[in-house]
């Protein structure tokens, strides 16, 4: 056990560590601010929404992917804008990244994904079968 | 015919039947009443006139015996049997709508005997009734269930449903507004009776005997009338159901709300159905000054005009001088910066034909203050002499129940029938109840009763004024001991409108001079709208002919949609405003669009022909972003800068009562004088007439779309279609 | 149905004290039935079989001239005139003494009838209508009188007249009695070219006319309101009473509506004297009367009769008794089709008069005598009769409308046996649903052959339906309640 470790040196290391790797002190404090947290990792993938991929054994099994979401979403991400292809890497179905993983099938009939809407103004709504109560005057156009 | 003097007279007038002595002071003063008779209802004394029936004198104490035949307002047919008592030393039992009480007469009601008549008399009518009840419209405020219920048996012996099965009868088709299930019909014969006595068509009747009778029109036509609706309301049982509002909703599921028509000049009170913020139906409301319980076609069936055509939101001509909705502040903004902008004697404001009287005091505030005093009402009022001083000029002095114990009618230039269809069926009522007479100056129409035609020529008028008409009419109205001249205000925007006025002024109050009642008034002039009173009480100039000559440069539209008011008469440039309910004729050349609340959308007083105040009550609230109008027009005095100073509908109404306390005397009506004023100022304008008396509304077909509710409503416009095709079939 | 309409009044009326003995006893179910037997009448016990001298129709059966010479020849208008100027008063006081009781049915005494004509005059005019819609089914007295007697009936129409001051009668007649419409405006016409009508009647000074109705094939315009609906151009459906016709009847005038016979008796009454025609039959049921027999006898007729003669002795000596012998007998129905029938036990002695047939459970309407013999199936019959008051119903009012059609449809189905014993009862109390419930007396003429037929063959009744049961299994009315 060196000494470092007995004074905990090497967490001071890590700690610079991860906020060089994100970018600074204030694109980490931003990070923390957007996710609550700070992990230093390697970058896995990237996907074409931009959310980006790492990986880091140091952490324990179930922490050890995650994502980081495109820097548009802003605070407006969810686990529905991962897509289907780095679902199975992220939730630990598969350890091959889509990209290194040749096998997958690819048919023409794959829908592209869509991320959820629920709660967005972009959301699903079913029309109304409903006939308006009043039927609104509407003014004769007087010229084209 | 139904009028005969001597029969009918026995078996129709019975002192009870009329309206409540309160309503009509000259009801009472006939013969001397005779004296009472002590009978006894459930060993429960009661002292009635002789000729009272047994039903009436069982009212009186507040013993309810179930009927179907019989209606207080329609002659005794007694064929429905379900009113049979038990009479003391009478074996058998006996019909007591029609029986007379006798003296020291004993009625059992709840005996053995009466209830075993009940129940048989109702095991015959279910007989034949489909008890299709879950289907059926009545459900719920229909009189077979409810008296079965109350006085029926609890079950049923009728086997021969599993042998031969019940009666069915083919449906009748009598016009959009009437649907016939005619097996449910249990021949109570109220709707024969309705129509040949109240509505005075004959059109209905019965035709085979026995189980084959079928209640019915004779011949495939119509029953097309201005108060065929009231049947409907008469009908006991689900037979004759309301065609528009047909499978709409169930009584109990209705809120109902008391409220006034506005749709023609008498207001009607009316009571207003509504479900989940949406009118759903009107209903008559029993008010014996007024509408008695009947109620017009238009009034009835014009409301689901109230849902197209509607303004919902403020709206604005853009650059290509299209209307657009827009924002309430913008409109506001918009509407506050034009009528800011517009020098003091070029603003005009024009209320229209369904205005009330509050947003109407709120608007002539607001123009006043603005340094203008240009208010006016699209129906036309001569101002000349007396003009709209003297409250009596423009009043049915007569009051409507009054006309009804009236010895001659003088109609010059109206068609009742469809100006104010109830005023009509109280003629009619006099006509074959008290062999009233009745006389017209006008068209030739049909008002339902026979009519004395003096002509159409204006100067009839003038002859009878002046005492110089050698026409029979003349020596009646001179005998007549309670004469009533009604005129059409129709008649007073034409040239001659002053004269005519003063004419009849002189010819009513030579008249009334003349009368051993001194009470009496003779001279009436019946106006065309609900709102045209109030203006007038508040103020408005009658008529827009001498402010359009002024050239305004603002004009704001209250509701005015009768196209008095064009484009081509304002000057280039000017702005018009429009606040209202409907998209019409107004709409179409604003500039600006302020959407209002309808009648039925509003606490609201109007006024009605007779000078009597009555309000409206909030049914339903107004759609969209549409707004009380006092309100639209309080905000906009904010926004331009005049703040009006009312906040609540009480202040207001205190405003209204400061201009008139007429105006807020709710349901009553005020007696009018200086009779002898008017006269006397209107000397002067004597001169002499050549012209024609016209009407407007003279078929059926004219009757129905009057006003921007009921040009927007689709029911009328079947009922039109519906009159025409009458026309063109052989019957 | 003329029959029947009159028996509304007695009982709607009794406050005006006729019929008094039967007022008395006004709570008890069924008063008028037993008016007779109340207290032992005196006089005459029975009718006995009429001289040719005493009878008043003497052309019966058309075998002299019925015009004007050969009615004349018979007695007829002699002394009308006379009697005219005797005066209303006379006429009515003659009418009572006699003791004539309305022959359409109802048994209303005449004399008083008129009498209530007699209430000060308000102005308007006085009208006699006449009911010869003589519709009931076995009654053919009165078209025999306007067939071969017109001259009765019209002189009878003046001295009415007189009696109750009328200005006009009309004569309603049944629109299928084409005939005897003919011959009764042939005999007017003549009656007018003589002088006997018109505007001095009979050179009495009397202004009087008489008009002639033909109806359109209603039994309903028998019921005296009805028919005067009929005559005023309306539907002849009856009119509510009160107010009685004496009060506001034909076109809203006092008006007395009388049956054809009895117009016809009353100027020999009056010329023979009343006490001459109270001399017949028993005390309230006096008089001669024409009966008419059919069904199983074997010489049908109509025969003026005394009152209170046996039912037995009129059928043997009229009609040639009954086909096969009086054993042979089944029933009969003594006054006409709405009247109850009465079995063979009772026909063995009933005096054929009002009270006596009130006495037993029937009633002596129109006199029309239906014999029905053993190869009667007696509930096919009345199930007939009850199928033609269901077509006659008006449809005014509801239990006569719905209820006898009701009857009928349980009672067609009992002449197959096709219901279920309950039914008889339920049946039973349908009729008494109807009868008395309605506007006139249509709904009782129809209620009562019911109740006759059960009152009296119940048993048969049920052996049909236990018949039908054994060959098809149980009715589906046994699903009754």
């Amino acid at each position: 056990m060196s000494l470092g470790k007995i004074f905990a040196l090497d967490k001071v290391a890590t700690f610079f560590n991860i906020i060089r790797q994100n970018g600074g002190i204030r694109a980490s404090l931003y990070k923390l601010y957007r996710q609550d947290e700070l992990k230093d990792g390697t970058l896995v993938g990237e996907d074409k929404y931009g959310n980006k991929y790492f990986e880091n054994p140091r952490f324990f099994y179930g922490r050890n992917r995650w994502v980081e979401y495109n820097d548009k979403a802003y605070l407006n991400y969810d686990g529905s804008q991962v897509p289907a292809e780095w679902f199975g890497w992220l939730h630990y179905k598969t350890d091959l990244p889509p990209h290194k993983d040749p096998s997958r099938p690819k048919y023409k009939w794959m829908a592209d994904f869509t991320e959820n809407m629920s709660g967005t103004t972009g959301q699903y709504v079913p029309y109304s079968t409903t006939r308006a109560k009043v039927e609104p005057w509407v003014p004769k156009s007087k010229s084209s | 015919m139904l009028r005969q003097p001597l029969s009918r007279a026995l078996t129709l007038s019975s002192p009870v039947r009329a309206a409540p002595l309160a309503a009509r002071p000259y009801a009472a003063q006939a013969p001397p009443p005779p004296e009472k008779v002590e009978v006894f209802i459930d060993d429960k004394p009661v002292h009635v006139l002789p000729g009272t029936t047994i039903l009436q004198a069982a009212a009186l104490v507040g013993v309810e015996i179930p009927r179907f035949c019989y209606h207080e307002r329609l002659a005794v047919a007694g064929n429905c049997r379900m009113c049979l008592v038990e009479i003391e030393r009478s074996p058998k039992p006996a019909a007591a709508c029609a029986m007379p009480v006798m003296k020291g007469m004993r009625v059992k009601t709840n005996s053995d005997l009466t209830k075993k008549a009940r129940e048989g008399v109702m095991e015959f009518l279910l007989v034949n009734h489909p008890l299709d009840c879950p289907i059926c419209d009545q459900g719920g405020e229909c009189d077979l269930q409810d008296q079965s219920m109350a006085f029926g048996s609890d079950r049923s012996r009728f086997t021969d449903i599993h042998f031969s099965g019940k009666r069915a009868v083919e449906d009748k088709d009598v016009g959009p507004l009437i649907k016939t299930i005619m097996t449910r019909c249990i021949h109570c014969t109220r709707c024969i009776r309705f129509a040949s006595e109240v509505a005075g068509v004959d059109d209905f009747g019965t035709t085979g005997r026995g189980s084959d009778m079928q209640v019915g029109t004779y011949v495939e036509k119509m029953f097309l009338s201005e108060l065929s609706g009231n049947i409907i309301d008469l009908c006991p049982v689900g037979a004759l159901t309301s065609k528009p509002y047909s499978f709409a909703a169930r009584p109990w599921e209705t809120r109902r709300i008391d409220s006034v028509d506005v749709l023609d000049p008498l207001g009607s009170n009316i009571v207003i159905a509504t479900r989940t913020n949406e009118v759903l139906r009107i209903l008559p409301r029993t008010n014996e000054e007024i509408n008695e319980e009947w109620l017009s076609d238009k009034s009835r069936f014009a409301c689901d005009g109230l849902k197209r055509q509607r303004l919902v939101t403020p709206m604005m001509t853009d650059s290509r001088g299209n209307l657009t909705p827009v924002e309430w502040e913008d409109a506001m903004v918009a509407a506050a910066r034009a009528l800011r902008d517009c020098p003091p004697g070029k603003l005009l404001a024009v209320a229209g034909d369904l205005a009330d009287a509050e947003s109407l005091v709120a608007l002539k505030d607001l123009v006043n203050r603005l340094g203008s005093d240009s208010t006016c009402t699209e129906q036309y009022f001569p101002l000349d002499g007396a003009g709209i001083d003297l409250r009596s000029s423009y009043l049915c002095n007569t009051k409507i129940a009054n006309v009804e114990d009236a010895d001659f009618v003088l109609l010059i230039g109206t068609n009742t029938r469809f100006e104010a269809p109830l005023l009509n069926a109280r003629i009619r009522k006099a006509f074959i109840h008290k062999d009233t007479d009745v006389a017209l100056i006008g068209p030739k129409v049909d008002l339902t009763y026979e009519y004395i035609h003096v002509g159409d020529s204006a100067s009839a008028v003038k002859d009878l004024a002046t005492g110089s008409s050698s026409h029979e009419v003349m020596k009646r109205l001179e005998a007549a001991k309670r004469p009533v001249v009604i005129l059409g205000a129709d008649q007073l925007k034409t040239p001659e409108g002053a004269a005519i006025l003063a004419y009849t002024q002189e010819l009513a109050l030579r008249l009334q001079d003349k009368l051993e009642d001194k009470k009496w008034k003779v001279l009436n002039v019946l106006q065309r709208t609900a709102s045209q009173v109030a203006a007038l009480d508040i103020g408005y100039q009658p008529g827009v002919g001498a402010a359009l000559q002024a050239g305004p440069q603002v004009v704001y539209l209250l509701g005015a949609d009768s196209g008095v008011v064009s484009r081509d008469q304002l000057p280039k440039g000017a702005t018009v405003i429009y606040q209202g309910h409907h998209g019409d004729a107004g709409a179409a050349i604003a500039d600006i669009v302020l959407p209002g609340a309808a009648y039925t959308e509003k606490r609201a007083t109007y006024v009605n022909a007779e000078g009597r105040a009555q309000q409206t009550l909030v049914a339903v609230t107004p759609p969209g972003k549409a707004r009380e109008d006092w309100k639209i027009i309080r905000a906009l005095s904010e926004v331009v800068g005049q703040r009006l100073p009312y906040d609540t509908l009480d202040e207001v109404r205190d405003r209204l009562s400061e201009i008139s306390p007429a105006l807020v005397t709710y349901g009553d009506v005020q007696d009018n004088n200086y009779f002898a004023q008017a006269r006397s100022l209107a000397q002067s304008l004597q001169k002499p007439v050549s012209g024609k008396v016209d009407v407007q509304l003279k078929k059926l077909e004219d009757f129905f779309m009057t006003d921007p509710i009921s040009r927007a409503s689709p029911t009328m416009a079947k009922c039109v279609q519906a009159v025409i095709k009458q026309k063109s079939s052989k019957y | 149905m003329a029959g029947v309409l009159a028996r509304v009044i007695q009982r709607t009326k009794p406050q005006l004290g006729i019929v008094g003995p039967l007022v008395a006893k006004g709570n008890s179910n069924v008063p008028v039935r037993y008016q007779g037997t109340q207290k032992q009448p005196e006089g005459k016990q029975r009718g006995s079989p009429l001289n040719d001298s005493d009878r008043i129709f003497t052309n019966l059966y058309g075998r002299h001239d019925w015009r004007l010479k050969g009615a004349m020849s018979r007695g007829d208008w002699y002394k009308t005139k006379e009697i005219l100027l005797k005066g209303s008063d006379w006429i009515v006081n003659e009418m009572k003494t006699s003791g004539l009781r309305g022959r359409g049915g109802a048994g209303f005494p005449t004399g008083m009838k008129w009498s209530f004509m007699k209430k000060p005059s308000d102005g308007r005019p006085h009208y006699l209508v006449v009911n010869a819609d003589e519709g009931e089914p076995g009654t053919c007295k009165d078209r025999e009188i306007m067939r071969h007697d017109p001259h009765k009936l019209v002189e009878g129409c003046l001295i009415a007249g007189r009696a109750i001051n009328a200005i006009a009668a009309y004569i309603y007649i049944r629109g299928e009695f084409y005939n005897e419409a003919s011959n009764l405006q042939v005999a007017i016409a003549e009656a007018y070219q003589a002088g006997l009508l018109g505007k001095d009647a009979c050179g009495s000074g009397y202004a009087f006319d008489v008009y002639v109705h033909r109806g359109a094939g209603a039994y309903i315009c028998g019921e005296e309101t009805a028919l005067i609906e009929s005559i005023e151009g309306k539907q002849g459906k009856p009119r509510l009473k009160p107010p009685f016709p004496a009060d506001i009847g034909l076109f809203g005038c006092p008006t007395t509506v009388n049956n054809v016979e009895t117009i016809s008796v009353a100027p020999t009454i009056c010329r023979r004297g009343g006490a001459w025609f109270a001399s017949f039959g028993r005390v309230r049921n006096q008089g001669t009367k024409l009966y008419n027999i059919s069904g199983h006898v074997n010489t049908p007729c109509t025969v003026e009769e005394e009152m209170s003669i046996p039912l037995k002795e009129l059928i043997e000596r009229h009609a040639g008794g009954v086909i096969g012998g009086w054993d042979n007998l089944l029933a009969i129905i003594p006054g006409g089709s709405s009247t109850p029938l009465i079995p063979k036990s009772v026909c063995d002695t009933v005096l054929m008069d009002f009270d006596a047939l009130v006495a037993a459970q029937s009633a002596f309407g129109t006199a029309a005598i239906i014999v029905m013999d053993k190869s009667t199936d007696i509930v096919k019959a009345i199930a007939r009769l009850i199928m033609f008051y269901k077509h006659e119903s008006c449809g005014q009012c509801t239990p006569c409308r719905e209820g006898v059609g009701w009857m009928n449809k349980i009672i067609y189905r009992m002449v197959d046996g096709n219901a279920s014993p309950k039914e008889i009862d339920m049946l039973w109390e349908i009729s008494k649903q109807i009868e008395g419930h309605t506007i006139c007396a249509l709904g009782d003429g129809a209620a009562w052959p019911v109740q006759g037929l059960i009152r009296h063959f119940r048993p048969e009744l049920e052996r049909r339906m236990a018949q039908y049961a054994a060959t098809h299994g149980p009715s589906k009315a046994e699903r009754l309640y």
